[in-house]
């Protein structure tokens, strides 16, 4: 879609949406602080507790298509030997609409749906996919841990989104129709919105600095996977994978089954490649031994091999591995000393 | 990878992920040493064994209920209809479960994944087989397949090692294979594995390949083996002039999906349970060495 259509609506927009949607009999799910402090996403059937005033949700936007665990089996041992298997419940057909979003988490989808949706159709994923609609809130105050606009990205991207939702001068809100499903999603809206005159203009985007360019860095990465640099680099990461969990584009997965007594179920789990049992081999071998190689392959899979493979980069710069590592690794300063590596044409210092 | 690389722009249809495995009944079970076993498994569903097809080197995911799923490839050949077999060595969670299991007992397969041996490429060649422990077992389906169509081939050989003589393998196998025409069969052990009443080579494989010192001509080595074994084995056959083209192995990386999402079997931007576990030494030495 080359011109992205323009709504807008009064100050109440999103009680009044959400009152209509759930009347409509879809699922809403919205941002609600918790008791945290954080901001996640849950389901709402008012407007009441939707928070507006947050940095970005606590965990991404994936785990609304893609769970932190889900059953994808079910299954019942008999007494003689026997075994009954059983699909899982399948998932409500019903409609979705998720509000509130940052642009970085919805442009994760066009990662996720890159790698579930090749040669195999991942049919859990790609349901919810179909179901859902996203609305995203632009960003009006990221922080300095944000790097979206050094992976490609926007505090305003579109990419991802079915609408992507401004707040206006006059309290209330633009709104910039991304795909045919936010097409059909402004139908259900109603008169909540109307378009927007032809001279409306969106806000100014705040101010996101670049920290390094994407293919300096991967020209650096092709000739240094062995470097002295990542033994320095990553003596920070003690594997605790809570970067991974948190980030928006990893989709790494574990299958295990939960058994009790004869009875269980078999479940994905979301895994990560910062853990040493990760690529342990049965006879004792590790291809990945020590936490420098596999902070290496959490670099090389997100600005190389992704890129080669799928032709995007897998790294949105929501920032929240910055934010999170309690040991202070950085991503975004990682990358950003690769690419001044390239410039000095240096491979051994960090 | 020895086919072309598939990408998200250029892959349509895509196929349904299923989850839910075959339901198998174990046939029969042979001890093979003291921590591996084969398990000849039959399909307990009729229709989904006679729609059933695979190739040599191709693998799959093996349910244990309650235990989980381990990655082997199918040690049988698609010569042979009607059943599959797995050889494994007792490691972990779910081939500990194997191992207790008994004939009847009814265990999940899915599968067939990842790519093959290029057994219609090897046709007219000589195929120089070199297995170690526990790794002829993605060896003996091309094997089989290959002894199945014999006239095909020219010379087959195959070179065979382990540490110990009771860490040896299909050994009835082994015995037959050396009785048959037109097989060159070499067994070796480690030294200090052997017994008195070995007859075979005492010696580590790269050592006995030198000796063995085949022609480089018209020669396809299809291999497979501990790291270090491949390692040595592959430095002895560039030695003895063989490309690297024209050796063949398969890797073993962990897996959990074996349909190219989980990440889990990744070597650079190759996707082993895609793009292999079938790769040539010379696509593998543009990879990452994380195998």
């Amino acid at each position: 879609m080359a011109e992205h259509k323009i709504y807008q609506a009064s100050q109440d927009w999103l009680k009044r949406a959400v009152e209509a949607l759930t009347a409509a009999g879809l699922e809403v799910q919205a941002p609600v602080e918790d008791e945290t402090g954080g901001v996640a996403l849950k389901q709402v059937e008012s407007a009441d507790a939707i928070a507006t005033d947050y940095l970005n949700l606590l965990v991404p936007l994936k785990r609304i298509f893609f769970p932190g665990t889900e059953v994808i089996l079910e299954f019942e041992n008999d007494e003689d030997g026997g075994v009954t298997l059983n699909d899982p419940p399948e998932l409500p057909d019903g409609g979705v609409v998720v509000f509130g979003s940052r642009p970085c988490d919805a442009a994760a989808l066009d990662v996720l749906d890159r790698v579930f949706q090749w040669d195999y159709d991942d049919v859990p994923y790609r349901t919810r996919r179909d179901r859902t609609t996203v609305v995203s809130f632009a960003c009006t105050k990221p922080d300095a841990t944000c790097f979206c606009t050094s992976v490609g990205g926007s505090p305003q991207g579109t990419l991802g989104s079915d609408v992507v939702a401004f707040a206006a001068t006059d309290g209330g809100a633009l709104l910039q129709v991304c795909s045919e499903k936010g097409e059909k999603l402004i139908e259900q809206l109603g008169d909540i919105v109307t378009p927007a005159p032809a001279d409306a203009a969106l806000p100014e985007a705040p101010d996101v600095p670049t920290l390094f360019h994407t293919d300096r860095v991967k020209a650096w990465l092709d000739e240094n996977f062995e470097s002295d640099f990542w033994r320095g680099a990553t003596l920070n990461c003690v594997g605790c994978a809570a970067c991974s969990y948190l980030c928006p584009t990893c989709h790494c997965f574990d299958i295990v089954d939960e058994a009790a007594w004869n009875k269980g179920e078999r479940r994905r789990n979301w895994d990560c490649c910062s853990f040493g049992l990760f690529t342990l081999h049965a006879s004792g071998h590790n291809p990945r031994p020590d936490q420098a190689a596999r902070y290496r392959q959490r670099v090389m899979h997100k600005f190389k091999y992704f890129p080669e493979r799928f032709d995007a980069v897998a790294c949105v710069g929501c920032g929240r591995c910055v934010r999170t590592c309690g040991m202070g690794q950085s991503l975004s300063r990682t990358v950003a000393a690769i690419e001044a590596n390239a410039e000095v044409g240096e491979t051994t210092s960090a | 990878m020895l086919s072309e690389q598939t990408t998200a722009v250029d892959s349509p249809p895509l196929i349904p992920i299923n989850y839910k495995p075959m339901r198998m009944r174990i046939e029969s079970i042979t001890v093979e040493t003291s921590d591996v076993k084969t398990f000849r498994l039959g399909f307990c569903d009729e229709e989904e064994g006679a729609s059933f097809d695979y190739k040599p080197g191709q693998f799959g995911l093996y349910s244990v209920f309650g235990a989980g799923e381990a990655t082997f490839c199918i040690a049988s050949s698609p010569t042979r209809k009607g059943y599959i077999e797995c050889s494994v060595k007792r490691a972990g969670k779910v081939t500990a479960d194997l191992h207790q299991s008994n004939v009847g007992d009814i265990i999940g397969f899915r599968g067939p994944y990842g790519n093959w041996f290029p057994i219609d490429d090897m046709k007219g060649k000589n195929l120089l087989f070199i297995g170690g422990g526990i790794g002829l077992a993605p060896l003996r389906s091309l094997f089989w397949n290959v002894l199945d169509w014999r006239d095909q081939f020219a010379d087959v050989s195959i070179l065979y090692g382990a540490r110990s003589v009771a860490d040896l393998v299909y050994k009835t196998e082994l015995e037959e294979w050396k009785q048959m025409d037109g097989v060159n069969t070499v067994w070796t052990v480690d030294p200090g594995g052997e017994t008195p009443e070995w007859d075979g080579k005492v010696g580590f494989v790269p050592t006995v390949l030198q000796e063995m010192n085949p022609s480089a001509e018209n020669t396809v080595v299809i291999t497979c083996g501990p790291p270090i074994m491949i390692k040595f084995t592959v430095a002895t056959l560039n030695q003895l002039g063989i490309p690297l083209e024209n050796v063949i192995t398969t890797l073993e990386n962990r897996m959990k999906c074996g349909v190219g999402k989980c990440g889990r079997c990744s070597v650079g931007s190759q996707y082993v349970c895609k793009d292999g576990p079938v790769f040539r030494c010379s696509e593998l030495a543009q990879l990452p060495q994380e195998y």
